[in-house]
């Protein structure tokens, strides 16, 4: 398959962006900011996981965070020590609490038991369309949430999974979601994301030129699961403790309002989305505080971050429904530019209905 | 729909001769209210056909059936030696059909390209020799389109998007086009290079086309041969010379002041 010159391009501008934050903040930033940047980092591998499924397939997905949930716990089962689990995990079944395996086996094992799961999930998935496809992906997130709390011997139920060994670094998550950037503007620009985009848009049309769209569809449902495994594994192998509140609603909205408010329908939107609503997020943090500023004390205001998230996408879909970026990517930006010079011009001369 | 491959196109015996659409004893019908009934047409290799009738005479259900968006009663829509009519829409591509839409069906959001792209993908993986033979760039250039490639589809003029999506259908590498009223809404200028467009590329094509409209004038020049639907049912066929002069098309159609069938919309 050969890669687009404007694809290369494209992600080229958006991965030099996200390594700039990465490198920068690994040369001067302290490990408080070093793991904010990291946080973000995972953060846009989920969202860029989420605009290959909800950009192309034009079907909201609640149920993203249920597949980095189950890779967290897949490598957590894995990886973690056995003098770990001997205290923590000692009624594992199948044998897992005497089970210890390096990360090089344990990480692609977690992708996979995920990429199972994606599987035999999406097969159902793709034969729903609109409201009944959106509502069985929020059915999954709580399925595998209620798993996570309950299967008490695996997991350890609300508990805290502490012990998994801390491997991941700020700068492997900055390369993987500059791939990320790359892949996930490959599969959009294919001749398939194309074709998928196609019947996302227009399902008779579709498939009166050949489109097979629950194939597409199914493609890419499993490329999303990918990202958002390693999302998952990351997420562990840096954080060291996990509990199933980690993978529930607030991850979830979090980074769909990401995707929505940078708009769904281009990778660019989702780049751009995950770092405005980051720093908008980090600035709520800071004033949700009540910090000093010049001299002037501003009072504690709990629950302004949330509030923050709330008002972004209404905003944002009131005012922006495409998103900031809309459905076009860098590359295309100054082109369509010049377009909408010309389609000015082109709409007198189409005749009224 | 499943995911699997629509795979059951059955052979009707060995091809006799050359690239026939054979429609027999098609019937249809609406919760009890008969649209088809009993129609049956063929368009052979490079024909170009006429399907005329007023609004509401069952011409779009018909191409519907014909492209399998729609399942039929009874009968059976033949394409090459492979029955099309209820299986999916993708098998009829599969096959040899290409449409069009009357209430143009674009995709709006992607450029004029790629929804040229589109179809020509679906044909590179169903008849990769044929598909392969195609130039987009020539294709678009022969509807007056290669100005507008990189423009969204949803932004161009109306009558450019009505050639787009006869762009779109050719893509396929069709053996038979459907048009569904492609020269709705254009003006006389565009109407006639229209004609001039679909005969050339049914030529280059080698592929017979099925034009459906109300517009009798549009239908009498660019067609070799005409079927006459009313009600549901074919009521006359030949040549635009037979048809004119068919007592019972006179009647329920050109009986009409101004050779136009009354509007009421």
């Amino acid at each position: 398959m050969t890669v687009k010159s404007s694809v290369l391009l494209g992600s080229a501008a958006l991965g030099l962006l996200i390594a700039l934050i990465g490198f920068s903040a690994l040369l001067f930033a302290e490990p408080y900011h070093q793991r904010i940047v990291f946080i973000f980092m995972v953060n846009l591998i989920i969202v860029l996981g989420l605009q290959v499924f909800m950009g192309n397939c034009d079907i909201t997905h609640f149920g993203h965070i249920g597949f980095m949930g189950i890779a967290a716990y897949a490598v957590a089962v894995l990886a973690t020590p056995i003098a770990i689990k001997k205290t923590a995990l000692a009624t594992a079944p199948f044998g897992l609490s005497g089970i210890e395996l390096p990360l090089f086996f344990a990480v692609p094992g977690a992708i996979a038991i995920t990429l199972i799961v994606a599987f035999f999930v999406g097969l159902v998935m793709v034969r729903q369309t609109g409201v009944p496809a959106t509502i069985a992906t929020l059915a999954f997130l709580v399925v595998v949430h209620v798993v996570l709390l309950n299967w008490v011997d695996l997991t350890r139920g609300p508990r805290a999974f502490y012990g998994i060994p801390i491997k991941a670094s700020l700068s492997t998550a900055t390369a993987i979601a500059v791939v990320g950037v790359l892949i996930a503007r490959m599969f959009r620009d294919s001749r398939w994301g194309v074709q998928l985009r196609a019947s996302s848009e227009d399902a008779a049309a579709a498939a009166a030129v050949g489109v097979r769209m629950q194939r597409l569809r199914f493609a890419a449902w499993m490329l999303s699961a990918l990202f958002l495994s390693v999302a998952g594994v990351l997420f562990a192998l840096f954080v060291g403790t996990i509990s199933p509140k980690s993978f529930y609603f607030e991850l979830t909205f979090l980074t769909l309002a990401m995707l929505i408010i940078g708009g769904m329908h281009s990778v660019t939107g989702a780049v751009v989305g995950a770092i405005v609503v980051a720093l908008g997020l980090e600035v709520t943090r800071f004033v949700e505080n009540g910090p000093d500023i010049a001299g002037f004390e501003l009072p504690q205001m709990f629950g302004l971050t949330g509030f923050y998230l709330g008002a972004v996408i209404v905003f944002g879909m009131a005012f922006r429904s495409e998103g900031i970026v809309g459905p076009q990517e860098i590359e295309e930006w100054w082109g369509s530019r010049q377009q909408g010079k010309q389609s000015d011009a082109g709409s007198s001369e189409a005749p009224n209905p | 729909m499943r995911i699997a491959e629509p795979s059951n196109g059955e052979s009707l015996g060995p091809r006799s001769g050359g690239k026939k659409l054979i429609v027999s004893r098609v019937c249809k019908s609406f919760s009890g209210l008969e649209v088809l009934r009993d129609v049956s047409l063929r368009c052979d290799e490079g024909e170009i056909v006429g399907l005329i009738g007023p609004n509401g005479a069952g011409k779009s259900t018909l191409i519907n059936a014909i492209t399998a968006l729609m399942p039929v009663n009874s009968g059976e829509v033949v394409i090459n030696g492979l029955r099309v009519s209820n299986t999916t829409p993708q098998f009829g591509a599969m096959s040899g059909l290409g449409r069009t839409f009357q209430n143009i069906r674009l995709f709006k959001r992607l450029t004029v390209r790629q929804n040229v792209e589109v179809a020509h993908t679906s044909a590179l993986r169903d008849k990769p020799g044929e598909a392969a033979a195609i130039d987009l760039d020539d294709l678009l250039a022969q509807f007056d389109l290669s100005a507008f490639a990189d423009w969204r589809a949803g932004s161009l003029p109306y009558g450019s998007q009505r050639r787009l999506e006869i762009v779109r259908a050719l893509a396929l590498a069709p053996d038979f086009l459907l048009l569904d009223e492609p020269a709705a809404g254009m003006n006389a200028g565009e109407t006639s290079a229209l004609i001039d467009a679909v005969r050339q590329s049914s030529k280059a094509f080698g592929c017979g086309v099925l034009v459906i409209d109300h517009d009798l004038r549009f239908i009498m020049t660019l067609c070799n041969r005409i079927y006459v639907l009313d009600a549901g049912q074919i009521i006359a066929s030949g040549t635009p010379e037979e048809v004119r002069n068919d007592p019972q098309v006179i009647e329920v159609y050109i009986g009409h002041p101004k050779n136009q069938p009354t509007q009421d919309h």
